[in-house]
């Protein structure tokens, strides 16, 4: 050994103890990322959104009554996506992007391994989840409106959030390790995140085919989404549901396994070349691509066939004519089903109808207007009645007409009955806004304003600590 | 044995190819401590491959280097010996000139308060103590390459790497980095690899040289020796501008003068060419010297300035490179 370096060895004994380097450049890279980073944007870009995604939706909320669960999960849901683009694009960014500033040699040219170069950049990749999560919660609170969902959805949102995040971050830093600009590197992450949101843009009973579920089971993100939704809107157990965690769990082993024993070995001033995994995951790509074409002739609906008809003997009136609300009121009102001929009927089934009577207006979902749109009644006797009450919650304003279809079951797979129709309810909906729905607002607009706040001071302490002349 | 004698730097048929194209063909140098060894060579002729590759940044081919008998298979050691100041190296802008060398320091395994003095020393050196706490952002191009030069330091390197280091800077700032970088060689003893397209600036300080062309080293050695390689069968000499005809006659009297011709009629430059070649390696040759000037002065003209082409770095590296190429 030189005598230069033994003297270098030297102080470092003689000083205390030398910081590994993952940890280095972890914190380094981590106060790169907030302080006047990207980050920084990212998160208040979030914060934002989410401000705005809340309100929105307790806006909703409070006309349509969408239960607190749902609203939990939904801000929950939107929380994640956003989360996982900002992990994504931090991702994509920290090795094309230190090829592209050119300072990627000075680092490669330190003793620091390559592994932990990528440990330390990952770790530092990862942190903006936690933050964004911290700032979820307050919402949560709010729109769970008391609710015990609020457990929970902290729990398991923060459990799959991590999964999700931690995979997200390594698969853009993934596709920056094969990359030389970030251009190329933003690209390809952009299209990776869109082809995980496609299943989800599928039509409803492209979903439920078996190639569709099998789709959304195998995408890391719906299946996180679905298994969110069962667990924390439909009550159902983890014991019926945690094969759904296994994808992104999985999802997430796969990508760190690539990462840290493919990939860090491998680290370089060059993005890497076209190589076989490269060309594998053309190919899955090409793979996944062909059973979404595949999803959609499984989940096409069987055309019904003709049947006999068969003729009615039964009346259904209701209690109202036309009705003037205002978005948000609860309409109530009673049918009543009898029996008009001579021979009892089969089990009856009452449904709701709603429909706009202005042509150019938004369709109607029924679903989000009432939580119960079909009634089913045991059969009448001959002249026998019984009633039925029904509630409507009017969600946008408009003209609208709502009706009652009475349908006899038919008796055999060969046989249909005539469905009778009752008289309509004219039902005229008045705009009428809150601005403060469930009491949002201040999380809405105060969360970006406190990030706000602690960046401007994080920034004027930075300034403080600096001499700002010019050169 | 003197340490400084000893090579601290020896590249063996160091070999490297892309794809089809061979890149480097057999480099082979060393390099002592305290000397700086300029490292030349048209573009493309391998002097990045050489340098990454020597830096560790990528692997050879094929040959073998070590850094203070360190093989290069064993790269994360190598990385403790050296210093390198990439060509285009970036600079993160939203810190200081402090916390950059320290947070290098700190990476080369110095604990906190060791790599702050370390950085506090390092910045004095290179000039920038006052300068410290600003943002690198806001620095001069020569004040980064500064920066980048003390980085390169951080580790007290045996071997500095300094990829054109003076590129884009102003005539002073050049002069100033240079004699930095002499400093360094000989204060400390570290060995220095100077790349640069600036041959007069090679030749300034360079102790020795390695010219490079299409992947070949086509000559190396002390810089003095090097400069004795070019052919000098040509002189060049300004005088009067009012005087160039009577000198020309004068000149192509002398029988070992083959042609004289106007190399610039304004600036008054005449161009002398010799009817044999003189390489310098026998003292006699530099008789002609004195005839040419001797029958300059005997005929009354002043002579404001005198050098033989090939006495220049320069000369001598369009001559080889060219040779190469063909």
């Amino acid at each position: 050994m030189s005598s230069r370096t033994a003297r270098m060895d030297e102080i470092s004994r003689s000083e205390g103890r030398s910081l590994p380097a993952w940890w280095l450049i972890f914190t380094r890279e981590l106060t790169d990322l907030w302080v006047g980073g990207k980050a920084l944007t990212l998160i208040l870009i979030y914060s934002v959104l989410l401000g705005i995604m809340v309100y929105v939706l307790s806006s909703n909320s409070e006309l349509s009554l969408i239960p607190p669960k749902e609203m939990a999960y939904e801000t929950l849901k939107n929380a994640m996506a956003v989360s996982l683009f900002i992990a994504l694009i931090i991702g994509a960014d920290s090795l094309s992007g230190e090829r592209e500033r050119a300072t990627f040699e000075a680092l490669l040219l330190t003793p620091a391994s390559r592994r932990q170069i990528i440990t330390g950049k990952f770790l530092s990749g990862i942190s903006p989840w936690p933050i964004a999560f911290l700032i979820v919660i307050p919402y949560l609170n709010v729109v769970a409106q008391g609710d015990e969902i609020l457990g929970p959805a902290i729990l398991w949102g923060g459990i799959t959030g991590t999964i999700l995040a931690t995979a997200y971050t390594g698969l853009g830093m993934l596709v920056s390790f094969f990359s030389n600009s970030n251009k190329t590197s933003y690209f390809v992450s952009l299209g990776i995140y869109i082809l995980f949101l496609v299943p989800a843009q599928l039509p409803g009973r492209a979903q439920t085919g078996a190639t569709g579920q099998f789709l959304q089971w195998v995408n890391p993100v719906a299946a996180v989404n679905h298994f969110l939704s069962k667990h924390l809107v439909n009550y159902r157990t983890l014991a019926e549901f945690w094969t759904w965690l296994i994808a992104p769990t999985a999802f997430m082993l796969i990508v760190l396994g690539l990462l840290f024993l493919f990939a860090a070995p491998g680290l370089r001033l060059e993005g890497g070349r076209e190589s076989k995994i490269g060309k594998m995951l053309k190919r899955g790509t090409a793979v996944v691509g062909l059973v979404l074409l595949l999803a959609f002739p499984t989940a096409v609906p069987v055309l019904a066939r003709d049947a006999l008809k068969t003729e009615s003997g039964l009346q259904i009136t209701i209690d109202k004519d036309y009705v003037v609300v205002k978005t948000g009121d609860k309409v109530e009102y009673n049918t009543v089903i009898t029996n008009i001929g001579s021979t009892a009927s089969a089990p009856l089934i009452v449904a709701m109808n709603l429909i706009n009577l202005d042509a150019k207006g938004d369709i109607v979902d029924p679903e989000d207007w009432s939580p119960q749109r079909t009634q089913y009644l045991e059969g009448l006797a001959p002249g026998e009645s019984a009633s039925l009450s029904w509630i409507i919650n009017t969600i946008l304003d408009g003209d609208y007409m709502v009706y009652m279809v009475l349908i006899d079951a038919p008796t055999s797979t060969e046989t249909t009955s005539h469905p009778v129709a009752s008289s309509g309810i004219h039902l005229t909906v008045t705009p009428f806004t809150r601005l403060n729905p469930l009491g949002v607002l201040p999380y809405a607009i105060g969360g970006p304003v406190l990030l706000g706040l602690a960046i401007f001071f994080v920034y004027r302490l930075r300034r403080k600590n600096i001499d700002l002349g010019g050169s | 044995m003197d340490d400084q004698n000893q090579p601290i730097l020896i590249a063996e048929e160091l070999r490297k190819s892309y794809g089809q194209r061979a890149a480097l063909r057999g480099l082979s140098f060393s390099l002592q401590g305290g000397r700086v060894l300029g490292f030349l060579g048209p573009n493309g002729a391998g002097k990045t491959t050489s340098i990454r590759i020597l830096t560790t940044i990528m692997q050879p081919d094929s040959g073998n280097f070590s850094v203070d008998g360190i093989n290069h298979k064993h790269p994360e050691k190598i990385r403790r010996k050296i210093g390198v100041l990439p060509e285009s190296l970036g600079f993160p802008r939203q810190i200081t000139g402090f916390e950059y060398l320290t947070y290098y320091g700190q990476l080369y395994g110095l604990p906190t308060g060791a790599a702050k003095d370390n950085a506090r020393r390092l910045l004095s050196e290179v000039g920038l103590e006052a300068r410290g706490k600003s943002l690198i952002g806001s620095y001069s191009h020569g004040m980064r390459q500064r920066v980048g030069i003390a980085r390169a330091l951080v580790n007290k390197p045996l071997v500095v790497f300094l990829d054109e280091p003076t590129l884009g800077l102003d005539p002073r700032g050049q002069q100033e980095l240079l004699a930095l970088i002499q400093h360094i060689a000989r204060e400390y003893g570290t060995g220095v690899i100077l790349c640069s397209h600036s041959l007069s600036e090679i030749e300034g300080i360079c102790d020795d040289v390695v010219i490079l062309s299409s992947g070949q080293v086509v000559t190396q050695g002390p810089v003095n020796q090097i400069l004795g390689k070019g052919q000098r069968n040509v002189y060049r000499i300004q005088i009067p501008v009012t005087d160039l005809a009577p000198a020309q006659e004068e000149l192509t009297k002398l029988s070992a003068v083959l042609r004289v011709s106007l190399l610039g009629e304004m600036s008054g430059w005449l161009r002398v060419e010799l009817t044999y070649s003189n390489n310098g390696s026998n003292p006699e040759d530099y008789s002609i010297n004195n005839r040419l000037l001797g029958a300059l002065i005997q005929a009354g003209i002043p002579v404001m300035s005198f050098e033989a082409e090939g006495s220049r770095l320069q000369d001598v590296f369009l001559q080889l490179t060219e040779e190469a190429i063909k």
